[in-house]
């Protein structure tokens, strides 16, 4: 990984040099700006603009190959690799909305089952307690018994 | 190796020779005569193309000895696994 950062560095600085090497006849006026170009000129520029367009490529490869390796170690995740690595289950749905929705199900349906078989069993009790009861004696529905669910 | 740590040794292999021929081309191209006083274009290429050669071979001999480490680490732990399951 450290030899990633150093040719990284050097690219970087090598770049840097030939940016210098294309403005050193302006800068240090050797070249005078509207004049044709002497040989130094010439032989500086025309060096730097490959030096440069080189070392600009050089810390690409560079960098590309230090996100490799730090990805290959697990330092850094790599895009898209969950949707892409993950295996999907049979029966799952595909898309994220119905994904999510199928997943509020499956965390509602014990609670909703839980509250149905509470229902039943007082529905159960309730007709016991009835049958108990003379049946000519007429009853007031109470309003306990709205919504309750027979099965 | 991998193919983006060729790229980039080959990349700082073209950086050394342009170095060089920095050093070399105001005596080549004749803008510098020899025995007389160095001009400005002469005394920057040589820095400059010195300042590269420097740069190119510092990252060239640094790359090799990490990479050289890291070859070593890499064969170290093959044999430590496999002394570990034999």
């Amino acid at each position: 990984m450290v030899k990633y950062v150093i040719g990284a560095v050097g690219a970087l600085l090598a770049a840097l040099a030939g940016a210098w090497l294309m403005l050193a006849p302006f800068a240090l006026a050797y070249q005078n700006s509207g004049a044709d170009w002497a040989d130094p000129t010439f032989v500086d520029f025309w060096t730097g603009l490959p030096v440069l367009i080189v070392s600009v490529v050089g810390l690409v490869l560079y960098v590309s190959g230090l996100v490799e390796e730090l990805r290959r170690r697990g330092i850094m995740r790599r895009p898209y690799a969950e949707s892409a690595g993950q295996p999907q289950a049979p029966g799952e749905p595909s898309d994220n909305a119905s994904g999510s929705e199928n997943n509020t199900e499956q965390i509602l349906l014990p609670l909703v089952t839980a509250i149905l078989k509470d229902m039943q069993e007082r529905d159960r009790s309730r007709d016991e307690a009835h049958r108990e009861i003379p049946n000519n004696v007429q009853q007031v529905p109470s309003a306990g018994e709205e919504g309750s669910v027979r099965s | 190796m991998a193919p983006q740590a060729r790229g980039g040794l080959i990349v700082t292999v073209i950086g050394f020779s342009a170095g060089i021929w920095l050093f070399l081309a105001p005596f080549l191209v004749e803008y510098q005569k020899v025995g007389q006083d160095w001009i400005d274009a002469t005394r920057n290429d040589l820095w400059t193309g010195g300042a590269l050669i420097a740069i190119s071979a510092l990252t060239l001999l640094l790359f090799a000895a990490f990479a050289l480490r890291d070859a070593a680490r890499a064969v170290e732990q093959e044999s430590a696994t496999e002394a570990s399951e034999g």
